[in-house]
């Protein structure tokens, strides 16, 4: 990395940092009374603007564009910090909440500040229990502090601010869902247009930025945009936290400078492959991101690049797949996570997910021919850009890449899974393919 | 390709349209192109129906404009525009001018069919055994847009089916598509908050959050949303295929609402009943006493054949006979008869029995109304069209007030469109009524005021607006002043406010007072040339407007001229067996249908003959009527009506009449013809043609014109020949003031849409008729040691009855409701309007 200072991780296992007094001692909270003090909102919003951050949740939008969109004007304002961090492979909002609550604070009133917003929410997801409780712990010091609330440090502007669980459903993760979910609804997601910034939660303007983009926020006004945009590259700019976890000598959370090669993050900070194994295959963001294969290894870690190979950066969270692991069960296990997570709100989704998943099984239990395989990847195809949200896309992109880079695997899987069932199953056939349904349905 | 932005005439109006109401918004018209075609259609519209403009028909399953806002969940409408990567659902993309869009593209046919085969992976194909098959969007939909064939071959999602979801309908989870039409209707149009959706991804599935039985005033709709099997009325399940049917249109006359239904017909017979989507009257919706009664024109108990009292028994007779009989009574009691009208009585059943009274046997003793009579001045106020709305009026009004009315009782149409009101043209709304409205949770104002105290409220409100000091009105009223004053700022600062009251008020009242002051409040708030504002009023009786109109008074002739000076209906009841030998009751049942059924039933009880058109045999007609005459019953009717707003709808025969039931009509003119007097019809179109000559502002009417979808009086020609009011204003009675309670309980009454004979004889209603109940504020329940659910004794000053008491959180403390119905015990107990009421456990 060329970038070696750490900016979210900095100082990150220090005893008790979680605690305000600690925090405060490494300087948190001065950068909120130096902008409160000294710079108009506009000034903050430019900085977040020159910054170049992207989105840390996914998506991958430039957050200062975003927190622009919001209209000006006297009516209540909102920012909801996503904390549902649920795309598996992730974990990095788990460890800067767990273990720096007032970085993220700190920075949800600055940008609050920038955008005139007066209402902030944490939605976290409700797994995160002790997260919640440092947070909630947090939120109470800050309030005490007055860096909450009415007239913060006398500067006239107020925000407050709640920390709210959600009841654990991934889709409470896609940004109208979360707000449908924090209004008390069923979270589904909603229709766009409208979009959040016009019409959000209760129908008022509201940003919407997950829990590192906001983390990022007071070390952007305190270095500068321009000063962070130096970092990383000319379109990925900053740090990235990277989660990764699979078949690795050493998985966990990593801030690395975006650009940094992917075999850097692979082999010299996660130590590698297993003894005696080799890496087979790699979601570089999360697991609704494509899958790559070791031929990429060579690609800089941004936003941009792992586009270009067809796959995207997401979360940040790359788990790693050795030979020792089937692609069948990896893309069964993967389209299973979706399909029972898909709200049930679009057909594509609803349907497509669940029937590839019963694919899928086939494949598994050497019950489908190649042609399935056929049919999985025409079904992601129909799912993919057709749904109301992307959790159905979610599920279609990596399994239809599994099935598209390693169909060689997948036939072969069949054919033996097929000659390892006994006469015995055969018998059951029948009654497993429903064969008396097939014909009515046919 | 920017045209001058014009004001569209658009060709295809909504049924019903015949101008568009003053609030609603113009809207310019743009041109877009699709497939290659230039179209021209109104802006804003959403792509699938500007489609429509270009002859272009994109499939929908989850859209449907009435239930708000798209949600854009089944996909089915995906089409590409030009400059936007990703298909776009044409649901929820207004259309904008210089559009291009694409609907037969390879991309969208093959999204199109890739949908029909998702909705279809865990649709069972059981289309041969189920009811929508032949008239189901899913069916149509998959062979216009599928691709004809499948191939999911794993096993289907099951649940168990059908299951009963409420008396009336059926659900069966694995038919289902999850449009979720049926939960937005529930969530958002009608607003019981009942319907859910459970579970997620494949194992969604439509219910109630609890399992309970899904009751609700507008249930029914969702039958009709739904666009599969999945949603099925229990009582049509396996009646009838689609091929084995015939539709016939006509107008529901169970209310003053008058909502639009198609019948539909096997082997004459009324199988089931479906709106018939008329935006001026009922905006597509029904109630379900209007879609599942017709159960009870099948039913044993109704009197389908004449019936004559010989000793203390009624006997069925032949028509002959039983006409013979009442003629000789009727001509015996010459000018000494008299006759009341009302419920669904067309107009020209009105106008034969007006006739048959006046010419036929000298006598001016007919009514359509209680509450004494109407002055001329009175009457053409309420019904000057300066002044009063239209339905579509009510939904763009700035300010509605829902004054001494409970429209999901009274007018149960009228509920769903000032929720639609409130909910999508940002009208703001106030509720004063004395018992707690279901429209409260809608209203940015309610006011209670003490039952039967009215007159004192709209007085006070009447002075609030003007300026002027209360005084002790609100004392009287019972009320809080600054919420009358609240009432009265939001009325004064509406463009377009609007007054809905129920004429109940004037029946409970004995007098005019409430409607000379709801005049002089339209008066004050100077909106007699402001399109779109003031009042409506909600008729007690079905045709109360057209019986009215005709000239179904004592003493107002057609179009409310001066004439005659007849008794009213309270004067005939006190005048019954001593000036009134004979009666002819017309569809109504003063017993049942007025407040004062105690005091009918003595008073009948000394009559001399009474002859009761009636469907059932109760009330008057079991206890009183010496000859009976089977009542027509919707479908079997031919005639026309006369909506509240002044809408003349026409009445079509679907069905053969049952037994020998005839015509109403057909019988009148028979006893005309036996006390010698001619009316000259044969075919009930030749009434109408006397009612076009005979009443002015009905003038040259014709059934034609009136079509399937009614016309406005005040919107033709002859509306000019209405005579006018001498005075618009009127001095107003010094008020009562409401009883103290003083220990006992301020009593009031309420109707439920859920009482007479229709909902009692259909299979599917009867379990929601309630048993006598009383409802009680927790506090007093506290204070009298009863709970929900408890036995009570009622005494009152006339009387004392049994009752449930039901505790509810927004009853006022200090005051009791209790559900007025036909039961003896509860008659007694009102007669004569009590004040009070002694709760005793």
């Amino acid at each position: 990395m060329s970038y070696s200072d750490e900016l979210l991780f900095d100082n990150i296992d220090e005893p008790n940092l979680k605690s305000i007094e600690v925090y405060e001692q490494r300087g948190g909270y001065d950068e909120l009374k130096r902008v409160l003090r000294e710079l108009p909102p506009e000034t903050v919003l430019n900085e977040l603007q020159a910054s170049g951050l992207r989105g840390r949740g996914g998506a991958g939008f430039a957050m200062g564009t975003k927190a622009g969109f919001l209209p000006k004007g006297d009516m209540d304002k909102y920012l909801c910090c996503n904390a549902d961090e649920s795309e598996p492979g992730t974990f990095k909002d788990r460890e800067l909440m767990q273990k720096n609550p007032h970085q993220l604070i700190e920075g949800m009133i600055i940008a609050s500040f920038a955008a005139g917003i007066n209402k902030a929410f944490i939605y976290i997801r409700g797994e995160y229990e002790d997260q919640a409780d440092v947070l909630e712990a947090a939120a109470k010091e800050a309030y005490d502090k007055g860096y909450l609330g009415e007239n913060i440090l006398g500067s006239g502007f107020g925000v407050s601010l709640v920390v709210h669980r959600g009841a654990g459903a991934y889709i409470c993760g896609e940004e109208t869902a979360l707000l449908d979910s924090l209004e008390g609804k069923r979270g589904n997601p909603r229709l766009k247009p409208p979009f959040p910034a016009n019409a959000g939660l209760f129908q008022g303007p509201t940003l919407i930025n997950n829990v590192e983009t906001l983390s990022n926020v007071a070390h952007i006004t305190k270095m500068g945009g321009a000063k962070y945009a130096e970092i990383g590259t000319e379109k990925s700019t900053g740090t990235k936290l990277v989660s990764i976890s699979g078949c690795v000598q050493k998985p966990g959370n990593y801030e690395i400078e975006l650009g940094t090669p992917s075999r850097e993050l692979l082999f010299d900070l996660a130590g590698g492959p297993l003894p005696g194994r080799e890496f087979k295959a790699w979601f570089p963001g999360g697991s609704s991101s494509p899958v790559l294969t070791p031929a990429e290894f060579d690609l800089p870690y941004d936003f941009d690049s792992i586009a270009a190979a067809g796959s995207m950066l997401g979360s940040g969270a790359i788990i790693m797949i050795d030979d020792s692991v089937s692609m069948v069960d990896v893309a069964l296990r993967t389209a299973k996570f979706y399909k029972h997570e898909s709200c049930g709100k679009c057909t594509p989704c609803r349907e497509g997910t669940s029937w590839t998943v019963k694919m899928l099984q086939r494949v598994e239990d050497g019950l489908a021919t190649p042609m399935d395989l056929d049919i999985i990847e025409s079904v992601c195809d129909q799912i993919m850009g057709n749904c109301l949200c992307v959790l159905g896309d979610a599920m279609a992109m990596p399994v239809s890449s599994m099935v598209k880079k390693f169909r060689p695997e997948f036939e072969a899987h069949i054919e033996a899974a097929r000659l390892k069932r006994t006469p015995l199953d055969e018998a059951t056939l029948a009654d497993e393919l429903n064969l008396a349904e097939m014909a009515t349905s046919a | 390709m920017t045209p001058e932005t014009t004001h569209l005439v658009i060709d295809a109006l909504p049924a019903g349209y015949s101008s568009k109401p003053a609030g609603e918004p113009d809207r310019a018209a743009i041109v877009f192109t699709i497939d290659g075609a230039e179209v021209t259609a109104p802006e804003g519209l959403m792509l699938v129906d500007a489609a429509k403009y270009g002859g272009v028909e994109i499939p929908v399953f989850c859209y449907e404009p009435k239930l708000g806002a798209p949600v854009g969940a089944c996909r089915m409408c995906l089409v590409e525009i030009e400059g936007i990567p990703k298909l776009q659902t044409a649901c929820s993309t207004p259309v904008r001018d210089g559009m291009s869009v694409v609907t037969k593209s390879p991309r969208v046919i093959e999204a199109q069919n890739s949908v029909v085969e998702f909705i279809l992976a865990n649709h069972p194909l059981d289309c041969p055994v189920c009811d929508k098959g032949g008239e189901c969007p899913l069916q149509d939909i998959s062979y216009g847009w599928g691709r004809g064939k499948s191939r999911f071959t794993e096993p289907k999602r099951h649940f168990e089916k059908p299951v009963a979801l409420s008396p009336s309908i059926a659900i069966d989870r694995e038919r289902c598509i999850l449009c979720y039409r049926c939960v937005r209707f529930s969530q958002e149009v009608s607003e019981d908050y009942q319907l859910v959706l459970l579970e997620r991804g494949a194992d969604a599935h439509v219910g109630t959050f609890d399992g309970t039985e899904y009751i609700a005033p507008f249930s029914g709709n969702i039958i009709e949303l739904c666009p599969v099997g999945a949603l099925t009325s229990r009582a049509y399940r396996f009646q009838a295929r689609p091929w084995d049917i015939e539709q016939g249109g006509s107008v529901c006359a169970m209310c003053p609402g008058q909502c639009n239904v198609t019948y539909t017909v096997r082997d004459e017979k009324v199988m089931r009943v479906l709106q018939r989507d008329n935006h001026a009257v009922d905006d597509g919706w029904l109630c379900d006493r209007g879609r599942f009664a017709y159960q009870a024109w099948e039913s044993e108990a109704r009197i389908t054949q004449p019936l004559v009292r010989q000793g203390d028994k009624l006997l069925p007779a032949r028509w002959d006979y039983a006409l013979d009989v009442a003629a000789s009574a009727l001509k015996k009691a010459g000018a000494r008869s008299a006759a009341l009208a009302g419920g669904g009585t067309t107009n020209e059943e009105g106008w034969l029995l007006r006739r048959l009274l006046i010419e036929g046997l000298g006598s001016r003793n007919i009514d359509s109304r209680r509450g004494g009579k109407l002055s001329a001045d009175v009457a053409r106020t309420l019904t000057e069209p300066d002044v009063t709305l239209s339905i579509p009026d009510v939904e763009w009004a700035d300010a509605i007030l829902v004054l001494a009315t409970e429209l999901v009782d009274e007018m149960p149409i009228l509920d769903l469109r000032v929720r639609k009101a409130v909910n999508h043209r940002g009208a703001k709304l106030a509720v004063a009524t004395a018992r707690p409205s279901s429209l409260d949770s809608k209203a940015q104002i309610t006011a209670r005021f003490a039952p039967k105290a009215v007159d004192a409220f709209a007085q006070a409100l009447l002075r609030s607006i003007s300026g002027e000091d209360l005084g002790d009105l609100p004392t009287r009223a019972g009320a809080d002043g600054e919420e009358i004053a609240a009432i009265a700022e939001l009325l004064k600062g509406a463009e377009r406010p609007a007054i809905l009251w129920g004429e109940k008020v004037l029946y409970y009242a004995g007098g005019a007072a409430p409607a000379m002051t709801v005049a002089n409040i339209v008066d004050k708030l100077g909106v007699k040339n402001t399109a779109g504002a003031g009042h409506l009023q909600i008729p007690v009786q079905a045709n109360g407007r057209g019986l009215r109109e005709i000239g179904f008074l004592p003493n107002l002739g057609p179009a409310l001229t001066e004439e005659g000076d007849g008794k009213s209906s309270d004067e005939i009841a006190a005048a019954l067996g001593d000036q009134i030998n004979a009666l002819i009751l017309m569809g109504v049942d003063p017993m049942v249908d007025y407040p004062n059924g105690a005091e009918w039933d003595d008073a009948l009880a000394k009559a001399g003959t009474v002859i009761s058109f009636s469907t059932w045999l109760d009330g008057t007609a079991e206890r009183h009527a010496d000859v009976i005459f089977p009542l027509e019953v919707g479908p079997e009717k031919e005639g026309t009506l006369t909506h509240p707003d002044g809408r003349l709808q026409r009445l079509r025969q679907t069905v053969e009449r049952a037994g020998e039931v005839n015509a109403g009509w057909w019988a009148i003119a028979q006893l005309a013809e036996r006390v010698g007097l001619d009316l000259g019809v044969k075919v009930v179109h030749q009434i109408t043609a006397q009612i076009a000559d005979g009443v002015p502002i009905y003038a040259g009417i014709t059934p034609e014109e009136i079509g399937g979808t009614g016309v406005r009086w005040q919107e033709r020609a002859a509306a000019g020949n209405r005579p006018a009011p001498s005075r618009t204003t009127f001095d107003l009675p010094e008020p009562q003031a409401a009883a103290q309670p003083n220990g006992s309980l301020r009593l009031g009454t309420f109707r439920s849409l859920w009482g007479g004979g229709d909902v009692e004889h259909a299979a599917t209603l009867a379990p929601l008729v309630s048993r006598t109940r009383v409802e009680l504020s927790p506090a007093d329940g506290e204070r009298l040691g009863v709970n929900t659910g408890d036995e009570v004794t009622l005494n009152t000053e006339s009387g004392e009855v049994t009752a449930i008491v039901a505790l509810r959180d927004s009853i006022p403390t200090g005051s009791a409701f209790l559900l007025d119905s036909r039961d003896d015990g509860v008659r007694r107990a009102v007669a004569g309007s009590p004040a009070l009421v002694e709760v005793v456990k």
